[in-house]
Order: structure tokens, then C-alpha cells, then sequence
């Protein structure tokens, strides 16, 4: 969200970062019209691992955004609910085991990583839609705890006295809170509040765990940029603004929060795949997603079934791990790129 | 820790209970057809045979003493007071192996069925005319572990302990249904002692029960530990005693640890020519429980050396199931449990609809959703009355119907004949169980390939009896299951289908809230007819019930599949109440 305003709002306060680029040693000839921003991609595109990981990440999208085309085109299905899907007995032998492909049978291209155990769904489909859930549910809850943290953050940083307290406090507060426990705690009042409609309480779920992973996890950026504020609020372009007669909020989105870009960028990049672990782990827990497909489901269903059928249990994990291994390491390139101070 | 899903070893033995046993939310059916009713007479009969005349001591050709049992299984034992254990775990291990009691099971390998033999008593009890006066003769030289002689006096405290719904409100309540004052005698814990109980009288070594209602079925409510002496006094309190209750069996208490594991050793005061059930071969027994269920599994599957004497009374997973059989190392049997699908009768009114639910209905599906083996776990069928129980009738409701089969078509033309078709089917299910939302899907897809409209409430498995229970919940389908504690048909049809005051919020465990006083009446005929004849009358009424009325449906009854080391013999299952034969089990080493 920040690369593009970053970019047509640089310069206004030029004058604050030029002397960090000053420092910077390479290609003098191209001094002049470099941001921070555009020297941070240049350098994670000389970034081997960067480079991979993103490919990686854009695969899984790209996955992600096209399952339905993909189990069309397959005729598979992820929920034997639908039309058109095949019933459990049909796809399954009497011991629960597919009828089809592994483990007993050999490969078939109709359902290249099996068919799961007791239910008969396509794994590909599975695995797909999963994929999808853990992307979107992961994406929605980064955007909002990184908008919710950052303005608190920036608010409480700003002010100074009574209202930083009162911020700093309720920062305290929900750090404090058992994460494990709240999302146990709503599961119930969910079931309760949503449980007669079936498509009602399949957007309840998703969005009560959004909410449950953003009330739980704003906080660590808030502090982060609460400190960062307290810093830039003592520089010189900030008095200038506020000597001129700036309005606050324009002090505060259009002076600091440019200003800010790089820790942002570095939170969000490391809180996706710490969302993904967590909604996994939550729908493994059986506290997450019931109605909708989730790898850590299909995690949690395929644990019984490590010794007959190991292919049921390797996919999702070998999914989940390249996706929050892919996640991190992007996430740790950037952060480096932003660094003035790393040397490669 | 997930949270796991209910197993039936957990849910309950007995009609009291039993609600629980649909606890999972769901019933699940059996693979179609061929091998349905094959395993079901395989399952042989469930004690309505008796036997008087047998005596003790009972020996197995070839059998060796020695060595410790290990029983491993997931569900704790909740409590071990006699008067309070109605699981079937805490049940069948206190009545096989710990405490005796007035009469008991005995397995008959050759028949695989289990007979009623006395245990305590000289003989199975003697009934006045109507069946409102019991009386039994206590064996002479009884004593408890500690050497203290059993006294008639204690089988009246027991009597009395076993009114007590207060201190043991888990524990079975026959004795308030049908004994002298059940409605008024509160138990002697509520202050009184024993003033005012009338119902047990002694004379002699004769201990006779009096009846409020006669109660043809005493000589089976005799079986329980909770008609077993008990002393009265400080030692049987019952705080204290479900720690350690005073063994007359051939084993007592050793390391017991609430719950979670008990170890069991020799009772050197048991007599094993009074007995004509039990053997005591084992040293010992060690049950380690709580144990997780796919660690279970491993355990049973690699028969490591060590584990070899370790048998569990849970149900092997599906997916090993092939294999213990090949290896012989798997119990299988059954027991009288029928789980079925009651329509709402006050709101889904015309017959049409409830057959074709039947129809719709996919057992297989359910089944393989479940994990349960078809034809082997779990067993499709017919008639309320489970394979095994006395009178049972051959019959079905629904002649172009194979048990356990799903015709949607069929579904389908039933619904377009009563002009309903998109009909609303609204039932529970419990979101935070894997299998029970997995069968959920499977009703679903089943039933919409029908015509019907589903409509699944989810709920959670701690709310699900409660919301089942309640009459005004808004679904027109409950799923439940029912255990027989004896194997007559008085235990089924009353609780299950007699009218009760829906309108009040009774629901009772008449899930599809029938209510037709014509079969009240037959029902309330039946009981006072003579002994001998209520057998059949009761597969009568079955058969008149579910063809004209067809108030529920059956998805399928109990079986188990348990499993032991290669050095365990003697492991059938006690088809009375799905738990292995304790009183037959030795170790070959």
C-alpha cells in the first residue's frame, strides 16, 4: 500500500533522508532522483533468495486465485456437497482407504495427490482451496492489524501525556491476553450465534478469525511505531510543520508516516507468514475454520493417518512450510534492503 | 489437545445414560447389505438364555496362570463405586473381575452368546406370581477381600445405597423405577439411614426385594455391582469408596489412580469353587487409560515384544482393521445398541416424508465418515429391537429397501407423491468434531440428491444433548441411539416410543415425539402379560410400529472391533455390553 505515495510524497521532505543517502557509496551518477523505496527494490532484485521466493509466492497466488478454474478443469471437488461431486462411497473402500491412487492403488492423473480418507474429497482440490482460505485469511487479518497497529501507534507517539498512557496501556493489555484462549472462547458463541445457516456461519468463521489473529496481533507494530514516532517527532520537519501551523493529522500521515515505510513494510512482510502458521495451527486446534477447507484441517485429519497413507499428511505440511519459509525469507530480504546499514 | 470426539466406551451402558451415546451428533451406517446380517446373528444372544444349574469352579483346557493383563484405552474410568459405575468400561470391569453380585454373565464360546448364571446367589432369584417379590439365597461362606464375612444385612445397605440419585447421580436408577418406595426413600445418605426403607427384607440367608411395579427383568438388575454387598458403615462411604471398593471378586484394588490408571492384583479371600463364571488366571491387571487413540492403535498394530499380554477395549481404527484380522489379534462383536433417525412425528406428519428419509438417508457415507467398519462396527438394519435381543422379528418396513443402502431415486418419487419436494430437514451437529461435521456433509449431499432441503444447526459437543433434549429446539430430526441394559424388549419400546408430555418440555428419550395411545396401550399390555409370551409381543410391536407408523429409522446397531497382543487368549467380546470377556482372558507366554 505504501510503495506508490511513498514515491510522489518523497519529495517534500527530501531534505530529511539525503543525508542518508549521502552515505550510501555506490553509482553516483544516479544520486539524484533515487527514494529510499527504490533503492530497497533495486536491491532485492539483486537478491537471489528474494528473487525465488517471491516466484515461489506468485505460484501459490496464483494457485490460490485459480482453484476453482483448476478443479473445473479437473473435475474434482473440494466439498461433496456439490453438485456434480462424487459420494464418499464411491470414491472410498470399506476400510475408509481410497478406492483410487494411493496408498493401495498406483497413481492416477484423475486425483494426482490422492483422495482423502473417510470423506472421498479430491486432496488436489483440498489443497487448493486451502491454500486459498489460508492466503485470504491471512492477507485481510495482515492489512488490518498493520492499519489498526500503525495508527494507534503513530497517535500515541504523537501525543504526548495522558493519551500516550492510555494507549500504551491498552498496547499492554491485549499483549497480556491468552491468544489461545480468546479463540477458544468465541468458537462456542459462534456455533450459537450463526449455527442454523450454513453460509453464514461459514463468513462468520472466517471473519471472527480474522478478527481473533487482528485482536491479537496489532500490538507488536503499534509499539514499534510508537517508538519510532517518538524519535521523528523531535526533527526538524516536524517543528518546521508544526511551527507553519500544519493540521495534526496532515503532521501525521503526510510528515511521518512516509517516514515510516520501511518498518511497516518489514512488520508486514513478517506478520503474513506468521498469520498463515496461525490459522493453520488454529484449524488444527479445531478451533478455526470448520466449514471451509484449511490445510491445518487437512493436517489435523491426515496425523491418524501417517502410517497407511504419509502422502495425505506430506502435502499440506510441505505446502505450508515452503509458503512460511517463502514468506519469511522475502520478509527478511526487505528488511535487510531497507537497512542502510547492511552490507552484503 | 484436541478436544476428542465422545467414544461410545465413554458414553454409557445403559438406557439412563445412554443419551449420550448419540453424543456424536450423528449415527452412522454400514456398508449394504450382504455382510449386515451375517455379522449381526454372528453377534449370538445377549444373556437371555439362563442357566441355574451351573457351578463352580471353571477351568479353560490349556490354560496357564501367570502374567499381568495390560488394558490400554482412551476413555478414564469416571467412577468405580459400585453403586454408580454404569459405563460400559467401569461396569463390565467391577462386575467381571472386582465385584460380585447376585447373578451373572457367562460366555458360551461355542454359541459366542452370553448366558445368565448365578454368581452369589444359589440360584437366579424367585419371583412371586406377579413379579413383585424377588428373593435370593446368599452362598454360605462369602467374605470380602480384608477376610470379613459377606452378611445378608449388606445386600439390603446396597439395595438402599442404590436409591441414593444425590450420591450417585450418574449411577443406573432401576431400584427407584420399580422397588417398594422408589418415590419416596431418598437413600441413606440423605439423613435418615436406612429408617423407612422397606423394600429389602432378610431372613436367613434369604434376601427378599419388594416391588412397587413388578419388575419381571430383578434376576438381570441382580447382575449389576450395584446390587452386590456392600458394607454398611465409614469404609463404604461413598467419597472413599470409589477409590477402593471391597472386593468379593477374584482381584482387588491395587495402585489406583483416579481416571487414569488402576492396577488390579489377586484377592486371596476368592473362592473359586463358589464361583461358576469366572476364572482368575492373569497375576494382574494394569489398565493404563487416557491413552490417545492413534497411540492406541500404534501400540495394538506393532505388538512389540513387550506388548504382546495388552489388549484395549477401544475400537481399532478403521484403516489397521484389515490387518489385525490377518494377524488374528482382533475381538470383534457386537452389542445392543441401535443409534437411528427420529423424525419430529409432530411436525413431519406424513409417513411419505419419513420414508423417504430412510431412503435418502446415506448410511455408507456416514459410516466410512465416521470410521466406523461397516458390517462390523457398525451393522445396518431394520427393527428397533438390535440382533441378540429376545422376540426379535424378521421383518422391514420398507420391503423394496436393502438395510444400509441409500436410493435417492426411491427418496425422491416418495417425496414427489406427497408433493413436498425441497422439504426442509433441520437437524444438529457438533462443528468442533471433525468426523461429526464430515458425516454432517455427507446427510447433506445425500439428502439434497433427494429432493429434501437440508438444514444443518451446528452446535458444539458440549451443547448437543442439552439442545437434543429440549423439545422447542428448531430441527425436525434428532439422531439417537439407545443401549438395552438386558436383552428384553421392556427396555426398549417404553422409553423410546411411549407418549410423554412434549407440550411440557418432556422430551425424554422419545426423540421423534410419537405419541399414539393405541401403542401406549399395547405397551402398557404387554408388561402384565405372562413372562414367556412379552418376548414376542415385543417383536410384534416392533413390527406394527415401524410398518404403520415408521416413527424413526434405523442407521445402524453396535458393534466392536477390539484388539490384543499375540500372547493374549481368551479376548471375546461380552455382546451384553460390547466389552471383552475379562472372566475367560489368560496369558500364553
Amino acid at each position: 500500500m505504501s510503495g506508490l505515495s511513498v514515491d510522489s510524497l518523497d519529495g517534500p521532505q527530501g531534505d530529511g533522508e539525503g543525508q542518508e543517502k549521502f552515505e550510501e557509496p555506490k553509482a553516483p551518477e544516479q544520486l539524484a532522483g533515487r527514494s529510499p523505496t527504490r533503492i530497497a527494490i533495486g536491491r532485492l532484485a539483486k537478491d537471489k533468495v528474494a528473487v525465488v521466493c517471491t516466484l515461489i509466492l506468485l505460484v501459490y497466488v496464483a494457485l490460490a486465485l485459480l482453484a476453482p478454474v483448476i478443479t473445473n478443469l479437473m473435475d474434482i471437488y473440494p466439498d461433496q456437497k456439490a453438485p456434480g461431486s462424487p459420494s464418499p462411497s464411491e470414491m472410498l473402500d470399506m476400510g475408509g482407504l481410497p478406492s483410487f491412487g494411493p496408498p493401495k492403488y498406483p497413481f492416477t492423473w484423475d486425483h494426482p495427490l490422492g483422495i482423502e480418507p473417510r470423506t472421498g474429497r479430491d486432496l488436489t482440490a483440498l489443497l487448493l482451496y486451502g491454500l486459498r482460505t489460508s492466503l485470504l485469511v491471512a492477507t485481510l487479518a495482515t492489512v488490518t492489524s498493520t492499519i489498526v497497529g500503525v495508527s494507534i501507534g503513530l497517535i500515541a507517539g504523537y501525543s504526548k501525556g495522558l493519551l500516550d498512557s492510555i494507549l500504551s496501556f491498552i498496547i499492554d493489555f491485549f499483549l497480556s491476553f491468552p491468544f489461545i484462549l480468546g479463540a477458544l472462547a468465541l468458537a462456542p458463541i459462534i456455533a450459537t450465534r450463526f449455527g442454523a445457516d450454513q453460509d453464514s456461519l461459514r463468513r462468520a468463521e472466517l471473519l471472527s478469525l480474522v478478527g481473533v489473529l487482528v485482536i491479537f496481533g496489532w500490538m507488536g507494530l503499534a509499539r514499534l511505531i510508537r517508538g519510532q514516532v517518538l524519535s521523528l517527532r523531535e526533527r526538524e520537519f516536524v517543528q518546521a510543520a508544526q511551527v507553519i501551523g500544519v493540521p495534526t493529522w496532515q503532521i501525521l500521515f503526510k510528515e511521518l508516516l512516509p517516514n515510516l515505510v520501511a518498518p511497516i513494510v518489514v512488520a508486514v512482510s513478517l506478520a503474513l507468514p506468521g498469520y498463515v502458521a496461525a490459522e493453520a495451527g488454529l484449524s488444527f486446534l479445531g478451533i478455526g475454520l470448520t466449514e471451509s477447507p484449511s490445510l491445518g484441517k487437512t493436517v489435523n485429519s491426515a496425523s491418524g493417518f501417517f502410517e497407511v497413507y504419509p502422502l495425505y499428511l506430506w502435502t499440506p505440511v510441505i505446502t505450508i512450510m515452503l509458503l512460511v519459509i517463502a514468506l519469511n525469507l522475502v520478509g527478511d530480504s526487505i528488511r535487510d534492503a531497507f537497512d542502510p546499514k547492511t552490507r552484503r | 489437545m484436541r478436544l476428542k470426539q465422545p467414544i461410545i466406551a465413554i458414553a454409557a451402558v445403559s438406557a439412563f445414560t445412554l443419551a449420550a451415546c448419540g453424543g456424536s451428533g450423528t449415527t452412522e451406517n454400514g456398508n449394504s447389505g450382504d455382510n449386515g446380517d451375517g455379522v449381526g446373528s454372528k453377534g449370538g444372544e445377549t444373556g437371555q438364555t439362563l442357566d441355574e444349574t451351573r457351578e463352580g469352579p471353571v477351568t479353560i483346557d490349556g490354560a496357564k496362570e501367570g502374567g499381568t493383563v495390560r488394558v490400554i484405552g482412551a476413555s478414564g474410568l469416571n467412577t468405580m463405586d459400585p453403586t454408580e459405575a454404569y459405563y460400559q468400561n467401569t461396569s463390565s470391569i467391577l462386575t467381571s473381575l472386582i465385584t460380585r453380585a447376585w447373578t451373572q454373565y457367562a460366555y458360551d464360546e461355542e454359541a459366542n452368546s452370553m448366558v445368565l448364571v448365578p454368581d452369589l446367589a444359589t440360584d437366579l432369584g424367585r419371583p412371586n406370581d406377579d413379579f413383585t417379590e424377588w428373593t435370593f439365597t446368599l452362598k454360605e461362606g462369602i467374605t470380602y477381600e480384608d477376610g470379613t464375612p459377606v452378611e445378608p444385612e449388606d445386600f439390603v445397605f446396597s439395595a438402599a445405597r442404590s436409591f441414593d440419585r444425590e450420591a450417585f447421580p450418574e449411577g443406573p436408577a432401576f431400584s427407584n423405577d420399580y422397588f417398594l418406595g422408589g418415590d419416596t426413600y431418598e437413600g441413606p445418605y440423605s439423613g435418615n439411614g436406612l429408617k423407612g426403607f422397606e423394600a429389602v427384607t432378610v431372613d436367613g440367608m434369604d434376601i427378599t426385594y419388594k416391588m412397587a411395579t413388578p419388575f419381571p427383568d430383578m434376576n438381570y438388575w441382580g447382575s449389576f455391582a450395584a446390587m452386590g454387598p456392600i458394607q454398611e458403615g465409614a469404609a463404604s462411604d461413598p467419597e472413599k469408596y470409589r477409590l477402593h471398593p471391597l472386593a468379593t471378586g477374584p482381584y482387588m484394588f491395587g495402585k489406583y489412580v483416579p481416571e487414569k490408571s488402576l492396577e488390579l492384583v489377586r484377592n486371596p479371600e476368592w473362592k473359586p469353587d463358589t464361583d461358576p463364571a469366572r476364572t482368575a488366571y492373569p497375576d494382574s491387571y494394569q489398565f493404563d487409560l487416557q491413552l490417545d487413540q492413534t497411540q492406541i492403535n500404534q501400540i495394538m498394530l506393532e505388538d512389540s515384544s513387550s506388548d504382546q499380554a495388552t489388549l484395549t477395549y477401544d475400537d481399532v481404527l478403521d484403516t489397521s482393521y484389515d490387518r489385525l484380522v490377518s494377524d488374528e489379534r482382533a475381538s470383534v462383536g457386537s452389542f445392543p445398541l441401535t443409534q437411528f433417525w427420529a423424525p419430529d412425528y409432530t411436525q413431519i406428519t406424513d409417513i411419505n416424508i419419513r420414508k423417504a428419509l430412510a431412503y435418502a438417508y446415506p448410511y455408507e457415507d456416514t459410516y466410512l465418515a465416521n470410521g466406523e467398519i461397516a458390517g462390523v462396527t457398525a451393522v445396518p438394519g431394520a427393527q428397533l429391537l438390535p440382533p441378540g435381543t429376545a422376540g426379535r422379528k424378521d421383518f422391514n418396513p420398507l420391503p423394496d429397501h436393502e438395510p444400509g443402502s441409500t436410493d435417492v431415486e426411491a427418496a425422491k418419487a416418495l417425496l414427489e407423491e406427497a408433493g413436498e419436494v425441497g422439504y426442509e430437514i433441520k437437524f444438529l451437529y457438533s462443528k468442533d468434531l471433525p468426523t461429526a461435521v464430515a458425516v454432517k456433509d455427507s446427510i447433506v449431499a445425500s439428502l439434497k440428491k433427494a429432493g429434501f432441503t437440508p438444514k444443518p444447526l451446528a452446535t458444539t459437543s458440549a451443547d448437543f444433548s442439552t439442545l437434543r433434549a429440549d423439545p422447542t429446539t428448531d430441527i425436525n430430526v434428532r439422531s439417537g441411539g439407545w443401549i438395552a441394559d438386558w436383552p428384553s424388549g421392556g427396555s426398549w419400546f417404553p422409553p423410546l416410543l411411549k407418549s410423554t408430555a412434549v407440550d411440557k418440555g418432556v422430551l425424554g428419550a422419545n426423540y421423534s415425539k410419537f405419541n399414539e395411545p393405541a401403542m401406549d396401550a399395547e405397551m402398557k399390555r404387554i408388561q402384565t402379560l405372562d413372562v414367556a409370551e412379552q418376548a414376542d409381543a415385543w417383536g410384534e410391536l416392533d413390527d406394527t410400529i415401524m410398518t404403520d407408523y415408521f416413527p424413526l429409522f434405523v442407521t445402524s446397531y453396535g458393534g466392536v472391533a477390539q484388539a490384543h497382543g499375540s500372547a493374549i487368549e481368551g479376548h471375546f467380546i461380552d455382546n451384553t455390553i460390547g466389552m471383552p470377556t475379562w472372566k475367560n482372558i489368560w496369558v500364553n507366554s
